[in-house]
């Protein structure tokens, strides 16, 4: 159980002033009874003071771990951080920084939103205790003062009667609600980036909208910056500004949200896109990404998307892609295609990701 | 709360009616039986005698004796009036409404076939030492299995986690009375440090319960209590010892188990520190279960206290079973049965309460 | 439309691949069928603390069967008048030098590696090996009939339920509230016959551990009674019997097992202690709670060794089976990997 992190390498000059998190080439590994797997390898991005982010991919693509590393609530080992591994927040170095360091931020400058709202609180103190409890520490204020804050953000996540609340333990209230009181404890302390792992997965749709537009309103009020971490591509065309598209622990494509879901580059976010269910594809097949994510012990040895890419050729069996720049800003897209190599395809590519995704359209069922 | 209490004392009173049964059984199958014994036992007053056979019915159908026994039927009175105390209310009722003093349920046990004393009495001057004994080695059992097991669970796979696995291991297959035999030899024997037997030093003091012991309990104090405390330091140890074993793997498993929940992750992700993650948001959870753990190891505390108290004739219940047990004294174990019995299921009642208590989610 | 096997996390796989469905055939694999033994015994080979506890095991019990037969002393061996000595020689010495006292032990050798016993000087390995024999044979024939009796009556209350299960099942509380050594102790005293008994407290101590197993069938009957493969049993006209036998008991194996572990640690110590205190297997017959109820007085000069190896016995013969038994938990889990 011990958090003590690996001696870092050299650490590199900090960010400008208004990027709130960088993060350089992070590895994180986890070391399991038939080896050691990269979890989250060699990613890097920065978010901006009060802007969100979003992290999109499948379940073991490395996006939460990448939240926990962050946050640094991995246990280690089994965990571990690769040499050269830096989490820049606020000015500061977090990954070499000492745990007693790293504390006086967790809760206070950055909070965490977990995906299990029913088992993230903890069954025997109540909610009042457990938010005030944060607030004592951090703010340094007494506990009277604490829990009077708790019951503010109660209010500021839309809890109806929060002095009762507060009294209450979290076995007597629904999963949304649940969550809320998750939003308000993360929001307590008023922190500068908030992290969201997936806050609306376990929750009825009808809350999911709720959750979702409770997070975005206070996000603009509060002016903190989101880390978004979700699987739904539908949940990320509303919240953020940014997204990041990561597969088997890399990142497949990243920029805005504009360019990765309407001008996407990388033949995986393509295939996302295209499988999306949606009214006016009514009767056309669904179209689903053949094949299924590779073993973390068997990754194919170059492009590690190749064996499911329609578009893949001799190259992509040899040599892995690196994130290559698309148009003019800071569109990437981890393909050969957006090399000069694999240019003569490209095209062609385009074209077949515009046809499957207007396939619904275009084909005649009646309707249209 | 008020109702469950009362649905689960009223899920007792079968079981304990069921002790009384078994523990009468077990008396009227054992062979010669008591009125035959207390015949020859030439302490007895012939008055007790009457008095004991006429109040346990020996002469009666075995129905009857059970209700005599159980004090639920007036010795004075035959059929169906034997259900009636002498006030006119029902037998089974308390001394002071119906009038009735004899049988169990009005706390008559009768007499010991061995030295002619009440079983009653008998039995409260060797609860002392036994709680003594048992309160000080329940203390510290518990206390050591839950540090042990939290810290063996935080430091998991850590040296003092694998050589905790290793004595839990080891503690759990040593049967008791050779522990305390090894201690006996090297405590005692070999090194001469601390008493081996009894409770306290004989040379010194007179037996411990008498008149005369709390004389002399009065004029030196100090003296006294570090005479007991030198004697009681093997005893505890045993009886230590061998029951930490277990319920330190148990406390480690479910504090394992609580660390992985996802609060734990909560309360990290809230800067807590560790002392606050570990001692207040986990263990406060880890300990439910061992709540209801402990009461079930009632049972083996006291067998414990049988085994520890016959290996260093510590002057308590058990010690007093074993002789019992040797003169073939039935009413005596009647007693320590019934009375260790229905702690024993007062314990669980309890434990099962406490549970509710300290679990929000428990509705009652 | 073929099911294409894969997380259901993204949006992406629910339905039917493209036109290329070659993507599953690559996760196809060759698996011999297992029968529930083969995967069993293949997991618990791997589990090293459990072997270690079965070879004990086997050592102990060969050890107990054909040892006392290749040994040079008997338990009857009365030793003659020049070397009867107070005092029993320590492990691994031969004699004592005559005059010196307290003893110091002149020369070593391997004839007695437990030493020998006071009084009749008997060797205590021998003495320890004929323990052997009769305190396995308790610990285990006393698990078989309690095991036996419990999945009987966890069986019926747990099949049939209603008002016998609930008769049945307050027996068991009050057993359990019953202080079990305690009662054994007085059954073994008031009713054994003096003279061979150790088939009686064989009985008594299987008389009085069946409880527990009967918690554990009846719940798992209860469980698994309503699941979807006894049903469909039911509903081709099984018989209760065969459904009982054929369907539910070998899916109740795995706990019955592991509860099985640890009646016979159980017995065996407890065997021990009511010999030790005179209330169990006739003084005559070599079990270890007996020897250990011998060395008393010895103790008291100093021979540490005469109770020390048959208690040592038993914590290595106790170990072993919570070795087994653990390892049996284990291989029976089947969320753990062959």
């Amino acid at each position: 159980m011990t958090e003590v992190l690996a001696a870092p390498g050299p650490v590199g000059a900090p960010p400008d002033r208004d990027v709130l998190l960088e993060v350089r080439s992070l590895r994180t590994y986890f070391k399991v009874l038939d080896g050691i797997v990269p979890a989250v390898d060699d990613i890097s991005f920065s978010l901006k003071r009060g802007q969100t982010l979003g992290i999109v991919g499948e379940s073991g693509s490395g996006k939460s771990v990448t939240a926990l590393t962050i946050m640094r609530l991995l246990d280690i080992p089994p965990a571990s951080i690769g040499d050269g591994s830096e989490v820049w927040f606020d000015g500061r170095e977090i990954l070499s920084m000492p745990l007693d360091e790293m504390r006086k931020i967790r809760g206070n400058d950055a909070a965490m939103i977990f995906q299990e709202p029913l088992t993230s609180l903890n069954p025997v103190f109540t909610i009042g205790d457990q938010i005030a409890e944060q607030v004592e520490l951090h703010l340094k204020i007494k506990k009277r003062a604490a829990m009077d804050r708790a019951i503010e953000s109660l209010q500021l996540v839309g809890i109806p009667s929060p002095e009762r609340r507060v009294k209450q333990y979290p076995h007597e209230m629904s999963g949304g609600m649940r969550q809320r009181v998750m939003i308000a404890m993360a929001l307590s302390c008023e922190p500068k980036l908030l992290i969201a792992d997936e806050p609306t997965t376990a929750l009825d749709v009808t809350i999911q909208a709720q959750i979702l537009e409770l997070l975005k309103s206070i996000q603009q009020r509060t002016g903190s910056a989101l880390l978004l971490i979700t699987h739904d591509l539908g949940v990320v065309a509303e919240m953020v500004d940014n997204v990041i598209v990561m597969y088997t622990g890399q990142i497949v494509e990243q920029g805005t949200v504009h360019e990765v879901l309407l001008e996407p580059r990388d033949p995986y976010t393509m295939g996302l896109l295209e499988s999306i269910p949606s009214v006016e594809k009514r009767g056309g097949r669904l179209s689903a990404i053949k094949g299924v994510v590779p073993s973390p012990f068997n990754l194919p040895p170059a492009c590690r998307f190749e064996p499911r890419c329609p578009y893949a050729w001799d190259r992509c069996r040899t040599v892995p892609p690196d994130l290559n720049r698309v148009g003019s800003g800071g569109h990437l897209a981890r393909c050969h295609l957006h090399t000069s190599e694999g240019a003569g395809r490209l095209p062609d590519a385009l074209q077949r990701h515009r046809t499957a995704l207007n396939l619904g359209r275009t084909l005649p069922t009646g309707g249209h | 709360m008020t109702k469950y209490v009362i649905r689960r004392l009223l899920q007792a009173i079968p079981v304990v009616i069921g002790i009384t049964i078994v523990t009468y059984a077990l008396m009227l199958a054992a062979p010669g039986g008591p009125a035959q014994k207390f015949a020859n036992n030439p302490r007895m007053t012939p008055a007790a005698k009457e008095k004991f056979l006429k109040a346990w019915g020996l002469r009666e159908p075995i129905p009857v004796q059970y209700g005599r026994w159980m004090g639920l039927l007036n010795p004075d009175e035959d059929g169906i009036a034997a259900f009636l105390g002498p006030s006119g209310w029902p037998n089974f009722l308390p001394t002071g409404i119906s009038g009735a003093d004899n049988g169990i349920l009005h706390g008559d046990f009768g007499y010991s076939i061995d030295s002619g004393e009440p079983v009653g009495s008998r039995i409260a001057r060797a609860a002392l030492p036994t709680v003594i004994l048992a309160g000080f080695a329940l203390f510290f059992w518990l206390l050591i299995a839950i540090l042990m097991g939290v810290f063996a669970a935080i430091k998991r796979y850590s040296f003092f986690d694998q050589a905790a696995t290793v004595f839990a291991y080891v503690g759990f297959a040593m049967p008791t009375f050779w522990l305390g035999l090894m201690l006996i030899f090297l405590f005692g024997v070999n090194l001469k440090w601390l008493p081996v037997s009894g409770m306290t030093e004989t040379r010194l003091s007179p037996p411990f319960g008498s008149d005369a012991y709390w004389t002399y309990f009065g004029t030196t104090p100090l003296t006294a209590l570090q005479d007991i405390g030198k004697h009681l330091i093997l005893p505890v140890v045993t009886l230590v010892v061998v029951n930490i074993a277990g319920d330190s793997r148990f406390v480690r498993a479910s504090m394992l188990e609580t660390l992985g929940q996802d609060y734990v992750r909560t309360a990290k992700a809230k800067g807590l520190p560790n002392r606050v993650v570990y001692f207040r948001h986990a263990l406060r959870n880890a300990l439910l279960p061992v709540v209801t753990n402990i009461g079930l190891e009632i049972p083996f505390l006291f067998t414990g206290a049988i085994v520890t108290e016959s290996i260093f004739s510590w002057p308590g219940i058990g010690k007093l079973t074993i002789d019992g047990i040797r003169n073939f004294d039935y009413t005596i174990l009647m007693g320590v049965l019934m009375i260790t019995s229905t702690i024993v299921v007062m314990a669980n009642l309890l434990a099962d309460i406490a549970y509710a208590f300290v679990d929000p989610r428990i509705k009652y | 439309m073929a099911q294409v096997p894969g997380p259901a996390a993204l949006p992406v796989n629910p339905g039917a691949s493209g036109p290329d469905e070659g993507g599953a055939t690559d996760y196809e694999v060759n698996l011999k069928s297992l029968t529930q033994f083969e995967l069993v015994w293949r997991k618990f080979r791997r589990h090293r603390l459990a072997m270690v506890g079965l070879g004990l095991l086997i050592t102990m019990f060969a050890a107990a069967i054909v040892g006392p037969i290749f040994l040079p002393f008997t338990v009857d061996d009365i030793p003659d008048a020049a070397t009867k000595a107070y005092e029993g020689l320590p492990p691994f010495c031969t004699n004592y030098l005559a005059t010196s006292l307290p003893h110091t032990c002149a020369s070593y050798g391997l004839t007695h590696p437990f030493g020998t016993t006071g009084g009749l000087q008997w060797d205590v390995f021998t003495l320890v090996l004929n323990g052997a024999r009769t305190s396995l044979l308790i610990g285990f024939s006393s698990m078989a009939i309690g095991v036996v009796l419990g999945t009987i009556v966890g069986a019926i209350a747990g099949y049939i339920g209603g008002f016998l299960d609930n008769v049945l099942m307050r027996i068991v509380d009050v057993m359990l509230s019953l202080p079990l050594l305690f009662v054994i102790l007085v059954v073994s005293r008031f009713f054994k016959d003096q003279r061979d008994n150790v088939w009686q407290i064989i009985l008594i101590f299987g008389v009085f551990s069946w409880m527990g197993v009967s918690r554990l069938v009846r719940s798992l009957f209860l469980s698994i009674r309503e699941r979807e493969f006894v049903e469909a049993a039911r509903a081709v006209g099984v018989r209760d019997r065969r459904i009982i036998f054929r369907h539910i008991l070998p899916n109740a194996l795995s706990p019955i097992v592991v509860a099985a572990s640890l009646i016979v640690a159980g017995n065996i110590i407890g065997e021990a202690f009511i010999s030790f205190l005179g209330f169990g297997v006739n003084p005559y017959t070599p079990t270890w709670g007996n020897i250990l109820s011998n060395s008393l007085t010895y103790l008291l000069v100093g021979n540490w060794w005469w109770p020390a190896f048959p208690g040592l016995a038993i914590i290595v013969t106790v170990l072993a089976v919570n070795f087994v038994g653990d390892g049996l938990r284990d291989a029976f889990d089947p969320r753990t990997r062959a």
